[in-house]
């Protein structure tokens, strides 16, 4: 084992285990003071768990931590770590002075003042001028900065940066990376945790690749490249299988497209999008957040207002959003029902006269039966359909939540990131599920931020980026997945450079 | 440790979940029962003559129109709303018909459908501002309270009325009169009111609708996750609305009904009905963040405070013992369903 830092905080051999999955495997990790060290990892690789360990919310099950050589529990000492969300946690009724003070007020009962040196920091930030301002009432970037500067003012050494950069301007975000620099020039010890992978060849100075709980890799120097990073994380390790469920059941080609948009613009997030696709196939939009893959996405479901024109089938314009398609939102929270059973959470969406008949009276034979088949149709481990939903696998949940949107027969289907979170198991029966679906003719969309979930479960893929749509990859035409994320990482290079231009 | 191992979703143990929300609900009933049990065995321990068919009949009674009211509050709360108005409507709806029918001549076979429909109508009003304004319906059903009880200190001219006794130079004709007293009148040979039947017939309407029909099956799930309610497409808006029409339409009922068993109108009758029917709910097992109810336990939660009520007042030295215990039993309720749901999840993890 290598000796651990003399400055600085070193991992050795930190896991983490939920009942019996090991989300962290085993992770030897050194965090250097005056560097930015990178994060990166596919979702459910161990990379939140990593970063919630390191901010003290969790407690390694074996393994150690130290700070300059001494053994450490940052559970304990709470105050030595900042961590900068995308949406700051702070108190959005307070002014700004008030958040950057609150849990340091000082003793006695007088309404705290702002010192000096609280002030200097807030100067140094840029939002000294700001600090009697309602923190709602300021922009995000600023929220951000009061966030940093309530951690510096208490002192903190060490800062996580978890995605604070996706709700920004590109200004915005240039001027929050220089204040990353700067805590870094100040001996702090700072990680970034994000998607784009641009940020972190531009601001890191190493980028560790987190993959099924341990550290793959980790780039320096000329080796930290864009495309080494894509690389990496769809690098399949030995333990993963081969999901993808590529032999189509009928093929629909030379059939009209099931559904098309034109000049299909969003008030902020995209422009002119034409987006067509064939009974059959299942189509991912990979975008980072702020992109506006999300957001189209979206408005195909008829939840963002867009302007242009839509046909699904015969039907058009809002009234075909409604009526044929069924949109699965990416948290299970959005769509399963704590307050019911496995079986009311498949049911849920159906109406008269599927589970209701005369004078809207439920049919309870009818219903349990339904929910019977449903569990068997959808693949959902259960013991029963009485039992309460959150007694299921997060797997299991989200084909429940899947189930849901497939009854309602929909010929449009789409889905945010339909595997986040779930074990491999569950996402291969749940790319069985909608290749299925797709092969009834079918379209299925799902919005994807990984290239290994859109390599194995579509038939094509668009990359949006900076609210333009690239034309479409075939996955058919990869035998590798790295090729794809080398294929992908130069599209959403070329767009941000047509967008500089 | 080199190999990564890959979790497999292993089943949970599943014939001991099985049904586990059923019987949560039935565990919760029978602590709720029994406490019914308990509470009358415990007065007819102090005191052996209390335990006589009238006595039943009074508690029934006098229960009954806290229930009518606790049913449609339970609807309210099911969906995840909340409704402080509904003592005011039983108020507007008294005096509106005092007034109509006394006052002004109506006949009683208009002027009850017409006190009905003020409630559905303020239950709309309700509704409305709710959905459409998204205003928190703690704020505007404390506002329809105050706003009600002026209007009908207005209406009534904080008169008070009987139709046995109109006003001078009014007449109410006798047929009319003996219709609307035979309502409520009391049957049998323990004198046991026709309202407890209306009250029993109202239950098994709401019961169906909420347990047994699609209606309740959408308010459950509106109220257990409003967003994934809407993003389900499911009518979230028109479904609050109309749980708050049928919480109006009920108290109207509830106070048609006390004021035909009364026969007399104050006009400020009904406003302090809001803790008890709210405590009846409560006791019963709804939860006030919503998804969660049922018409047996609503039921339950009212006998238990109409016999504590009861109870207290015949054996107390002062009504203060009686508040006391309400407040008491309130609390108590919710603290052990919270405890008991501990208990529950601590053990089965």
């Amino acid at each position: 084992m290598t000796p651990v830092l003399e400055r600085g905080i070193s991992l050795r051999g930190v896991a983490k285990a939920y009942g019996a999955t090991l989300a962290l495997a085993g992770v030897d990790l050194d965090l250097r003071p005056g560097e930015v060290l990178g994060v990166a990892g596919p979702n459910g690789a161990g990379k939140s768990t990593l970063v919630r360990m390191i901010a003290g919310e969790e407690r390694p099950t074996l393994g150690k931590l130290t700070f300059d050589g001494r053994s450490w529990s940052p559970a304990d000492e709470w105050q030595a770590v900042a961590v900068v969300h995308q949406e700051p946690q702070l108190f959005p009724n307070l002014t700004v002075a008030e958040n950057v003070m609150v849990g340091r007020e000082g003793s006695g009962n007088s309404h705290p003042v702002l010192s000096a040196a609280d002030a200097a920091v807030m100067d140094a930030l840029g939002i000294g001028h700001l600090k009697d301002k309602a923190l709602e009432d300021c922009s995000l970037a600023t929220q951000q900065r009061t966030e940093i500067a309530r951690a510096v003012a208490r002192d903190s050494r060490v800062f996580l940066f978890d995605e604070p950069n996706s709700a920004l301007t590109a200004e915005e975000s240039d001027e929050l990376f220089r204040e990353i620099h700067k805590l870094a020039a100040s001996g702090r010890i700072v990680v970034l945790v994000t998607h784009r992978l641009a940020d972190f060849v531009a601001h890191c100075d190493r980028v560790a690749v987190v993959r099924d709980g341990k550290v793959r890799v980790i780039l320096e120097g000329d080796a930290l490249t864009e495309d080494a990073i894509a690389r990496q994380l769809v690098t399949e390790s030995a333990a993963s299988l081969t999901l993808a469920v590529r032999d189509r059941g009928h093929d629909f080609a030379g059939h009209p497209p099931l559904f098309q948009t034109l000049d299909w613009t969003h008030r902020t997030a995209f422009s002119d999008i034409a987006f067509e696709g064939l009974p059959g196939e299942i189509i991912a939009l990979i975008g980072v957040e702020g992109s506006g893959a999300r957001e189209l996405l979206r408005s195909l479901a008829g939840l963002e207002k867009c302007t242009g024109s839509i046909q699904i089938g015969t039907m058009s314009g809002s009234v075909a959003l409604d009526m044929l398609t069924a949109y699965v939102p990416a948290t299970r929270q959005l769509s399963l029902y704590s307050n019911f059973s496995v079986g009311e959470n498949l049911l849920v969406r159906l109406g008269y006269p599927q589970i209701a008949g005369a004078g809207y009276m439920l049919k309870m034979r009818q219903m349990k039966s339904l929910a019977k088949a449903a569990v068997s149709r959808f693949l959902v481990k259960t013991g029963t359909t009485t039992q309460p939903i959150r007694s299921l696998s997060g797997g299991n949940q989200q084909k429940v939540a899947i189930a849901q949107a497939l009854h309602c027969a929909p010929k449009l289907l789409l889905l945010e990131e339909p595997t986040r979170g779930v074990d491999i198991h569950s996402k291969a029966e749940i790319y069985r599920l909608l290749r299925d679906y797709a092969d009834q003719g079918n379209t299925v969309v799902i919005f994807c931020t990984e290239v290994l979930e859109v390599y194995e479960a579509a038939d094509r893929v668009h990359v949006v980026a900076d609210g333009a749509m690239a034309h479409s990859l075939r996955i058919a035409d990869y035998a590798q997945v790295e090729q794809l994320a080398t294929d992908i990482t130069r599209l959403e290079q070329e767009s941000r450079k047509d967008e500089a231009a | 440790m080199t190999n990564t191992e890959t979790t497999q979703s292993a089943p949970r143990p599943s014939m001991s979940m099985a049904g586990k929300a059923t019987i949560d609900v039935a565990l919760r009933l029978g602590g709720l029962f029994a406490a019914i049990v308990v509470v009358a065995l415990i007065f007819i321990a102090i005191n052996p003559n209390v335990a006589n068919l009238n006595m039943g009949g009074s508690v029934l009674r006098s229960m009954s129109s806290v229930a009518i009211m606790a049913l449609g509050l339970t609807l309210v709360i099911v969906v995840g709303e909340i409704d402080l108005s509904f003592g005011a409507i039983y108020g507007l709806a008294i005096n509106s018909l005092a007034v109509m029918w006394i006052v002004h001549g109506i006949p009683v076979y208009f002027a009850m459908p017409l006190a009905i429909l003020v409630g559905a109508l303020v239950g709309l009003f309700n509704g409305m501002l709710v959905t459409q304004l998204k205003i928190p319906s703690f704020i505007v059903t404390l506002g329809s309270y105050n706003l009600l009880y002026g209007v009908t200190l207005w209406v009534s001219n904080t008169g008070t009325f009987n139709p046995a006794y109109p006003p001078a130079g009014k007449t109410v004709p006798k047929g009319e009169l003996d219709f609307f007293v035979g309502l409520t009148q009391s049957i049998g040979s323990f004198q046991l009111s026709i309202e407890v039947i209306w009250m029993i017939a109202i239950a098994i309407v709401v019961g169906l609708l909420l347990h047994r029909s699609l209606f309740g099956f959408r308010l459950m799930a509106i109220g257990g996750n409003p967003v994934a309610a809407s993003l389900a497409r499911l009518p979230v808006r028109s479904y609050k609305v109309m749980a708050f029409v049928l919480c109006g339409v009920l108290a109207a009922v509830a106070g048609v009904l006390d004021f035909s068993f009364i026969q007399t109108s104050q006009p400020n009758t009904g406003l302090s009905a809001t803790f008890p029917v709210f405590a009846a709910v409560i006791i019963g097992g709804a939860s006030l963040s919503g998804g969660k109810g049922t018409v047996i336990g609503t039921l339950g939660g009212a006998l238990l405070l109409a016999e504590l009520q009861l109870g207290l007042s015949i054996l107390s030295p002062g009504a203060y013992v009686q508040q006391i215990f309400l407040g008491a039993v309130t609390i108590g309720a919710v603290a052990l369903d919270l405890f008991l749901t501990k208990l529950r999840k601590s053990r089965s993890s």
